[in-house]
């Protein structure tokens, strides 16, 4: 099912989908409102919590889950250095202007830098945040059917938003299937060695200019097709998700009560 | 080739018939960049047939099929389907009759799921979801397809691609259907399965199909009736047994006689036997080469 990719760095949507549809863990039989519901509870915790314990604890069992269900964890590692080099770029400045206690320090004739206690925990909390968003939200992804997923925006968003969100979420899939088999075409007679800087932003240019044409193209062909069938703006999805069990209401409320009574600990303790 | 057995495409503001579907009264189409998709163009769809439209590449067979189902209406002429004339307030309704399988099956199946999408159709005129999903099972029954209910499109073969897109189309139960290029891409075991779906659809559901093709061996096994098309008007009508045993006319549109007609011309030629008839399916041509 999965193609070869641009990137071994970008998340595979071919291979998530692969998942999805074929994965046969305790998680993917739960119900996806459930598991969206906590997935909500866990950004909304990565939102309010700053201690690093806890976020170490909450990424051991997000990632002990992860592995539970027979996902691919080289995989997610490959993916996860996008997102630490997202953070990285962003707090590498400000890394050096906490105030602290000193750890290391740098001189330079013209500038002093200092890194403290507080400067590596904002580093440490920042990736932790970052790796624990990213696989929380692909362990859900990687045990919901796409159809249910698909479903859940239809219902969760208000027309035309929930359009919107369906239309591109297909055509996410299509764009990048697109732009792969440009650059193995590209690759296929001699591309993809960088020879100069500026050839290698022209070829990138042109792939993309493309791709945006050839998208235009499709989405008219795509369009008509569906007028065709009657589509008048507005596409109803025809699965039923299935709903949250009282086992499933019990977990959550359990998942909840925990996390609150964690946070108090928390608060309590500072 | 005898003139009088292929019907020049009548270019007078002809009848219509009593069992005429669509009548197609000399159209035209200009695209906006000005180039001409039909140009002048008469046709008629009976009940219960088959119909090829045979032609190079451009020559205007696409154009054709979008105006049957209201997605194109014409610049001059008229189009008249099931006795009503088709313009700018008739044709948001086309496609409850008219039902278009596309080319390029990708650009036809966009929903999560193959049931999602062959129940597209049926939602979209007014059904239930339980009468939607009912008519989504039989069509994908029709057509041997039903164990790729909860399949995502995309990641289905050419063949079966093809298969759900006749599917969604048969769901809606219209009474014509167009298929542009419906074994183009296809294996030869899909593509028989394909053709045998076409004739079914007509021997068992009733339905007349249109079929938009440069294959004139399938047009040749399976069409009542061939109209070739160049530079978007029907230059020539008839049986495939007309048309196709007429080379000249033929090769002035790019194409290239069916096999059968080749095998059978070839072999009088080289024993030296005269036409003594015009065969255009297998069988047709072993019962005259056992004959000779």
């Amino acid at each position: 099912m999965t193609r070869s990719q641009a990137s071994g760095h970008i998340p595979d949507l071919d291979l998530i989908t692969y998942y999805s549809e074929n994965g046969r863990s305790t998680l993917s039989m739960v119900s996806p409102w459930t598991k969206l519901t906590a997935l909500i509870a866990i950004i909304v915790f990565l939102t309010t919590v700053q201690s690093v314990e806890l976020l170490v604890a909450l990424y051991a069992l997000v990632l002990m889950l992860y592995w539970r269900c027979d996902l691919p964890l080289k995989k997610l590692f490959d993916w996860s250095s996008l997102p630490v080099l997202f953070v990285l770029s962003l707090v590498i400045i400000l890394m050096w202007r906490e105030p602290g206690m000193p750890l290391f320090s740098l001189d330079a004739p013209w500038v002093s830098l200092t890194l403290t206690d507080n400067g590596l925990l904002l580093v440490t909390r920042l990736l932790l945040k970052a790796l624990i968003s990213m696989t929380s939200s692909l362990l859900f992804l990687m045990t919901t059917r796409y159809a249910h997923l698909f479903a859940m925006i239809d219902r969760i968003f208000p027309s035309p938003i929930n359009q919107i969100f369906l239309m591109s979420y297909r055509f996410l899939f299509i764009t990048l299937g697109m732009v792969n088999s440009m650059i193995r075409a590209f690759k296929s007679r001699g591309g993809g060695f960088i020879k100069s800087m500026s050839r290698q932003s022209q070829t990138f240019a042109e792939i993309f200019a493309l791709v945006f044409i050839r998208s235009y193209d499709r989405a008219e062909r795509i369009s008509k097709s569906m007028e065709s069938r009657g589509y008048s703006g507005t596409y109803k999805t025809a699965t039923e998700v299935q709903p949250m069990r009282s086992i499933e209401y019990a977990f959550l409320l359990t998942l909840f009560s925990i996390a609150a009574y964690m946070l108090l600990l928390h608060s309590s303790l500072i | 080739m005898d003139d009088r057995n292929v019907i020049d495409s009548p270019k007078e503001h002809a009848c219509p018939e009593p069992n005429e579907l669509i009548h197609v009264d000399c159209a035209s189409h200009t695209y906006p960049d000005g180039s001409i998709g039909i140009h002048d163009l008469c046709f008629r769809v009976r009940e219960h047939e088959i119909i090829a439209i045979c032609g190079a590449n451009g020559s205007g067979k696409s154009t054709l099929l979008e105006h049957l189902n209201g997605l194109l209406l014409p610049s001059n002429g008229s189009i008249s389907v099931l006795g009503k004339r088709v313009d700018a307030r008739t044709k948001k309704g086309l496609w409850r009759e008219v039902g278009i399988v596309f080319q390029r099956s990708d650009d036809q199946l966009f929903a999560p799921t193959v049931l999602d999408d062959v129940m597209f159709g049926p939602l979209n005129m007014g059904m239930s979801r339980d009468d939607a999903r009912k008519n989504a099972m039989e069509s994908l029954m029709a057509v041997g397809a039903e164990g790729l209910v909860s399949k995502i499109p995309s990641y289905l073969s050419g063949g079966q691609k093809r298969l759900v897109s006749i599917a969604g189309i048969l769901a809606m139960k219209p009474k014509i259907i167009a298929m542009d290029e419906p074994t183009s891409d296809l294996d030869p075991a899909h593509a028989e399965l394909i053709e045998n779906i076409i004739c079914e659809l007509k021997n068992k559901y009733g339905i007349s199909i249109v079929i938009a093709t440069h294959d004139l061996d399938l047009a040749s096994r399976i069409a009542d009736r061939v109209c070739i098309v160049k530079d978007g008007s029907i230059i020539a009508e008839g049986s495939p047994s007309e048309v196709f045993y007429d080379a000249k006319l033929l090769a002035g549109v790019g194409l290239r006689e069916p096999n059968i007609v080749h095998i059978y011309q070839e072999f009088c030629r080289r024993w030296g036997r005269e036409l003594i008839g015009r065969p255009v399916t297998t069988e047709e041509l072993m019962g005259y080469l056992l004959g000779a």
